[in-house]
């Protein structure tokens, strides 16, 4: 029987607008094909795991304060996730575990979190508080092999600079900066956005791919996931998308 | 100047009474304007002023303690519902001040935003501040919900009124601690009903210590985060209760306070903390037993909170939910009553709702015992199916009406119990569908 292993981390800490929805939504998917999902947790202080043994590490958002509290135990965990990132391991990051990977999180106090470095780009929040990017959002995305107008729900105060390869293109809301081109963070093993929703509720294409690469990331030869129904979510992201993009 | 404010004040009351508006938030918000921001400072208040807040159950707390207080012969004042932001709260006060800005009242009672809080009553001296609950409810408005917390507890850090917390909500609770030197922090608390639990069943926030950051303990849990908690690293949780619900029979509608038994009319946990509060209200003022007895015996709601509809034969029950507590509170009454149901969900997205309907993930469907359909309404009738079929619910039995009309008929086609659950601005327009739905069945009948 094919299996995954995932790892998602501080799921007690940050958890926002629904993300560990995400993880609900990868492990229905993959039972309804009949794969295998084990998902362990880590909290902040528990012991060290093999993060190279997960297919699959997620973090989701957390408010400022709670983020705070995990950046100095995740530091510590920086050598374990790097290694694992560059053996293959999918890292799905969403606002807050997004914004933790780049080089450090400026808060609205000038408070500097500092990131664990594994990409290049770097957020500042504005100082006022009030100042932030929120909303429905659109972001066409073509790595999956076709063109998917992902459909998310965006709110942070963070300003995310200096990214190199994004998630996709927003065609409406804000993304990576208030009223930027871009949202998020793409590699060949890793998905960073801001976006909340969850983010894989409407956007069966993205949890496919994810799935796919974990699955196959060991073997030589591809297997190709069963297809399942996806009209309820079609018609969800159609919904707003008819709403949004005129 | 103050006389000229509320002199224009009380003309737009005027205009827009004469214009059949009801007046609520308007003037308000022009005198906001014209006071740069402090729209409630113009009155003279001698009476003592109680501010409820919270998440959940504002309302219900609120219309209580009036009728205490309306019950013992006191002139008061309240606001309605909708209406407890600075405007509203401004608005309600120029249809009842004199022309000098005095308020004519015993008491005034107000259903008071979390928000605004601090905003009202550093305008205006506050008595007693009733704090009900803290749940994730449109954060997008509020930013995040610590902020929120943080904001009425520096409001707290110099206010010396009493202050009556539910002890079993640590995100209400460490407000006691804001102001060291206030004598007047008392704390409601419930001993645990039959379906306390010893683990946490629902998503929820508040798990850490706000002081010491050690996990809080837990001896039980009786509905989300809220339950008796104690802080191992620095005590957080040790206080000694005001007034304690004991003995609480939901089946038998009963629960003890004080020694005495009291028997309200709708009977699920979340009622009980807030009758419980009211209870406390009522020790703090003297008012006499009986009229608590009455009060707190006799309250029901006709607003969508728990209200039964007949459609045809079959009963449905109908409860707001504008956050995944409620929703959670909704699926339990459900699943402790026996036999086969069917649900309506009706969720919208409009800005009141706060636009992200996220929330819905932190709803805990995996519990659904016999439940045969699923119908789903309103603007986001589709996000809300998505996340009941991921909840591993079988699609086939899940129906989308996005109209509300055709969702009622496809839930009133089928025999048995029906349940509708619906947000914020889902529940009026879902009361007027059952209503529309019920009153036509009736007179095909006649």
């Amino acid at each position: 029987m094919k299996k995954i292993k995932i790892l998602h981390m501080y799921a007690d800490m940050l958890d926002l607008y629904g993300d560990s929805g995400n993880m609900e939504i990868i492990s229905y998917r993959c039972r309804m094909r009949g794969i295998e999902c084990i998902a362990d947790t880590y909290s902040a202080g528990d012991d060290m795991p093999d993060f190279s043994s997960y297919d699959l590490i997620y973090i989701g958002g957390g408010a400022d304060l709670e983020q705070q509290h995990i950046s100095d135990d995740l530091l510590r965990c920086r050598e374990g996730i790097k290694k694992a990132y560059e053996n293959g391991t999918f890292l799905f990051l969403i606002c807050g575990g997004y914004q933790l990977m780049g080089k450090y999180y400026r808060d609205a106090d000038g408070n500097e979190i500092k990131g664990l470095g594994l990409f290049d780009y770097y957020t500042v929040a504005p100082s006022s508080r009030r100042m932030r990017c929120i909303g429905n959002i659109v972001v066409r995305t073509k790595f999956t092999g076709k063109t998917v107008d992902v459909v998310g729900f965006e709110n942070h105060g963070g300003q995310t600079h200096d990214v190199e390869t994004p998630f996709g293109e927003v065609r409406y809301g804000n993304g990576n900066c208030s009223k930027s081109r871009h949202e998020g963070y793409f590699g060949r093993n890793v998905i960073a956005t801001y976006l909340h929703g969850p983010m894989l509720a409407k956007n069966p294409e993205i949890s496919d791919y994810i799935i796919s690469y974990c699955i196959n990331r060991n073997n030589s030869e591809e297997i190709k996931l069963s297809k399942l129904d996806d009209r309820l979510e079609n018609d969800c992201r159609q919904v707003m998308l008819d709403r949004l993009i005129k | 100047m103050n006389r000229l404010l509320i002199l224009i004040g009380k003309i737009i009351v005027k205009f827009l009474r004469l214009m059949g508006r009801n007046a609520g938030n308007l003037p308000g918000i022009v005198l906001w304007h014209l006071t740069g921001g402090k729209c409630c400072k113009m009155f003279k208040i001698d009476c003592p002023i109680i501010a409820v807040t919270g998440t959940n159950g504002k309302t219900s707390v609120t219309n209580c303690i009036a009728q205490l207080f309306r019950q013992s012969g006191k002139k008061i004042i309240i606001n309605r519902e909708g209406n407890n932001l600075d405007t509203g709260i401004c608005s309600l006060l120029l249809r009842h001040c004199d022309m000098s800005g005095k308020v004519n009242a015993d008491m005034l009672i107000l259903e008071t935003d979390e928000s605004h809080v601090p905003v009202v009553y550093s305008q205006q001296k506050l008595d007693t501040l009733v704090v009900l609950n803290f749940f994730r409810d449109q954060l997008d408005r509020n930013g995040e919900m610590e902020t929120l917390i943080q904001k009425i507890n520096s409001f707290c850090k110099t206010f010396g009124g009493n202050l009556i917390l539910n002890g079993d909500d640590p995100n209400t609770a460490r407000l006691g601690k804001a102001n060291p030197g206030n004598k007047n922090v008392k704390y409601f608390h419930a001993q645990p009903y039959a379906f306390a639990t010893q683990k946490i069943f629902e998503a929820s926030e508040g798990r850490f210590c706000p002081f010491c950051g050690q996990p809080l303990e837990y001896e039980y849990y009786q509905y989300s985060h809220i339950g008796k908690f104690l802080c191992r690293g620095c005590g957080f949780g040790d206080y000694s209760p005001y007034i304690t619900a004991e003995n609480i029979d939901l089946e038998k509608h009963t629960f003890y306070a004080d020694g005495h038994k009291y028997t309200p009319k709708l009977n699920s946990i979340y009622n009980i903390y807030n009758m419980t509060a009211v209870a406390g209200v009522a020790k703090l003022y003297n008012i006499e037993q009986s009229i608590a007895d009455r009060v707190i015996s006799s309250y029901t709601v006709k607003n969508g909170r728990m209200e039964n509809f007949m459609l045809g034969d079959r009963k449905a029950t109908l409860n707001l939910a504008k956050n995944p507590v409620g929703a959670n509170m909704t699926l339990r009454v459900m699943n402790e009553m026996k036999g086969e149901k069917e649900l309506l969900f009706v969720l919208n997205d409009n800005v009141a709702d706060g636009l992200d309907v996220s929330w819905i993930w932190d709803i805990n469907f995996s519990i659904f015992e016999r439940v045969t359909r699923v119908i789903t309404s309103g603007t986001r009738a589709y996000d809300i199916a998505v996340r009941i079929k991921c909840s591993g619910y079988d699609a086939d039995k899940i129906i989308v009406r996005p109209d509300l009309g055709s969702a009622v008929k496809e839930l009133a086609k089928t025999e048995g119990r029906k349940f509708v659950i619906a947000n914020y601005t889902a529940v009026q327009p879902t009361r007027a569908a059952l209503k529309k739905y019920s009153s036509e069945v009736s007179n095909e009948k006649n």
